[in-house]
């Protein structure tokens, strides 16, 4: 009797210590890049907010699950999918190109697979790469890039955005001098005047116009390619837990809801977390910023991919890849269904940022009352001249460009005044054939805003 | 068979001695890769990460089903970065840096001990002064397309990874001319070995022929 009461303590004190040892031990690792502002909703801020660990799954085959989450930070995403390839990395997030390259790198080899789930956000038209120049240089316009020496992140959404502008406008590679930088490397060479421009993906041709070191010449929207980023797993990690897939999708979609709820706390957040700049950042996530958060995938990005992969294979040996076999629908779907949201209503919605916002308000953004809304240009320069008189520092204001919509700083548009009206480009060649259209002139900020200066 | 049979007495003779100068070759090398880049950009390393590596090709193996796909994929597998962050933007971007890889060590070992056995060679048969500068000048270029094939250096101009071009990037040839000669890697380390394989074969034919000649040679001639 004994030795039964002593094996059965004995068993009951093992209980809990054998379903630890039996405890599934689930690894999520994701590559994200804190340095990409179209990536955050499914990388610094599903991590800084906790959000993949209220989504994953408890019960069921899950509910003795051990988590062993970890996010690891890149400044592009062909690092991540190597991590990938090596199991180091399960998820990963990154823009149109090194998508590509991730699902052919895969599809490569004999075994692995990775698959493309989910988008994060999107440009209708293309903005969020761009070609920079230092900001005294005398290049106005892409095709005075012939005989220069141009730097981008060889590989990245930028690298394939010049590759194309290059294309288009009939520049062949023997024509410039392509040079392979990192995205801060290049913005230092652009403040330095060390290099002729610099081709980048979001958020540096803004974080260069920002501190006043650069200048763009080219915006992705030229392209008119819809401009994308998305989410890649491991097959393997899709097929034994597609629940957790499921679950980081849904973060995804709560970390845009949270970032539009109140895009001004999210940029200010998010400054702390990445070191981007909030005024930059305000470009991208505010409302009519160049940033349309919304994960479905849409048919039309699925043609953007296989025309991106058009553009590799032209330029670069790159890997075949089977669209098909790669793109799935399933776990965005799933996780829309979970959240009780309509996903065939947000796939069939495009925002087109001409269209979209239109009428919008100018903004200011003071350094102490934060951001106020003007609805017509006049209203908006009276108040940055009343601001600049009193000595109030302004951090940063926004208008729109006339030919695209894409939201600007005011410091860097190019403004046309016409008559007792004003207008603002993204290109100084679009402002002049207004001006020449409307008889008015190009002039600068400081001049339109002087137009407003009462004295006394 | 008479010429395999002298090369295998060599490498019995001279394992230990192959086996050391071939560590000591890698391990230089590594050094002079630093050095190089600590000159070319005229600034330390201000970052070291270590790398879990039999960890890490043990998940690779584990969670690798095809075979032929765990090696290219564990060849890629680092131990060791040294390298410059640049912390002027966001959380830091790596500018450049050395990648101690072991697959690569492994090959320079290998080069180091060939390197090793060819000398032996050449000593032993005490080669005329013209014939042994022919021997040396081709055994140095071998071990030099070996050698700059596998050098693991980074500089983000030139992919931010650690590919062999990166040392014709930073001796000025142009990036895209570099990246171009990138794919010819592994055919230039190839003929490297193939060159020093060779002259192996060629010191060692030359051993045979010396004997012959010494055995049909009169003894009072």
């Amino acid at each position: 009797m004994r030795h039964f009461v002593r094996s059965a303590i004995l068993a009951t004190a093992l209980v809990p210590l054998a379903s630890t040892a039996f405890a599934e031990k689930i690894k999520i690792a994701i590559g994200h890049q804190s340095m990409c502002t179209d990536t955050y909703t499914a990388g610094i801020v599903i991590k800084e907010l906790g959000l993949l660990e209220k989504h994953l799954p408890t019960d069921g085959k899950y509910a003795d699950a051990e988590y062993d989450i970890s996010w690891a930070d890149y400044s592009s995403g062909g690092p991540i999918t190597n991590q990938m390839l090596a199991n180091k990395l399960n998820i990963g997030v990154m823009g149109d190109y090194p998508l590509i390259v991730n699902g052919a790198k895969f599809q490569e080899t004999d075994s692995l697979r990775s698959l493309y789930v989910a988008g994060t956000g999107y440009n209708l038209k293309g903005s969020g790469n761009a070609i920079v120049v230092p900001v005294d240089s005398d290049i106005y316009s892409i095709d005075q890039l012939k005989g220069k020496d141009v730097s981008t992140p060889v590989g990245s959404a930028a690298w394939g955005t010049l590759l194309k502008a290059m294309q288009d406008n009939n520049i062949p590679t023997a024509e410039y001098a392509l040079k392979n930088q990192s995205p801060a490397v290049g913005a230092a060479n652009i403040a330095a005047g060390k290099i002729d421009a610099h081709s980048d993906f979001c958020p540096w041709s803004e974080i260069m116009e920002f501190r006043g070191t650069g200048r763009k010449i080219y915006d992705g929207s030229e392209a008119g390619v819809p401009y994308l980023h998305g989410v890649v797993v491991r097959e393997d990690l899709a097929t034994e837990y597609p629940e957790v897939v499921i679950a980081f999708l849904e973060a995804v979609i709560d970390a845009g809801a949270w970032i539009k709820e109140d895009p001004m706390r999210a940029v200010t957040e998010m400054e702390g977390w990445t070191g981007v700049e909030k005024e930059v950042l305000y470009l991208y996530f505010s409302q009519g910023g160049h940033l349309t958060l919304e994960p479905t995938i849409k048919d039309a990005w699925v043609d953007a991919l296989k025309f991106d992969h058009g553009v590799l294979v032209k330029e670069k040996a790159i890997p075949p890849l089977d669209f098909d076999a790669w793109i799935t629908e399933d776990y965005i779907k799933a996780a829309y269904s979970e959240m009780g949201m309509d996903y065939a209503a947000d796939k069939a919605t495009m925002v087109d940022p001409k269209e979209a916002n239109a009428g919008l308000p100018m903004e200011i953004w003071h350094a102490r009352d934060g951001v106020s809304s003007y609805p017509t240009m006049p209203e908006f320069l009276r108040a940055v001249a009343e601001m600049q008189g009193t000595g109030a520092k302004l951090n940063a204001t926004y208008v729109y460009d006339s030919e695209t919509g894409l939201k600007l700083f005011g410091k860097t548009a190019f403004w046309v005044r016409a008559g007792d009206d004003y207008a603002t480009f993204l290109r100084k060649g679009e402002a002049e054939d207004y001006a020449a259209a409307h008889e008015g002139t190009v002039v600068t900020f400081d001049e339109a805003i002087a137009d407003f200066v009462t004295e006394g | 068979m008479a010429v395999l049979s002298i090369i295998g007495a060599e490498i019995r003779a001279n394992w230990r001695r192959m086996l050391g100068q071939g560590l000591l070759f890698a391990l230089l090398f590594q050094v002079l890769m630093l050095v190089a880049l600590m000159v070319r950009f005229q600034a330390l390393p201000n970052y070291m990460t270590g790398y879990n590596w039999p960890a890490n090709v043990l998940l690779i193996i584990r969670s690798t089903p095809s075979i032929s796909d765990m090696a290219p994929i564990i060849r890629e597998e680092w131990l060791l970065e040294i390298g410059r962050m640049n912390y002027d933007y966001g959380t830091g971007i790596s500018e450049w840096s050395l990648n101690v890889i072991p697959s690569r060590l492994v090959i320079l070992t290998a080069l180091g001990a060939l390197m090793t056995l060819c000398m032996a060679l050449m000593r032993r048969e005490g080669c005329s002064t013209s014939l042994s500068g022919t021997v040396r000048a081709t055994t140095g270029v071998g071990a030099i397309l070996v050698a700059m094939t596998n050098a693991t250096m980074s500089w983000v101009v030139c992919c931010a990874t650690p590919t062999w071009v990166v040392g014709l990037a930073m001796l000025g040839l142009g990036v895209s001319s570099s990246l171009a000669l990138e794919r010819i890697g592994p055919v230039m380390s190839l003929a490297g070995f193939a060159l020093l394989v060779a002259m192996i074969f060629f010191l060692a034919w030359r051993r045979v022929r010396q004997r012959i000649d010494l055995k049909g040679a009169p003894f009072n001639a």
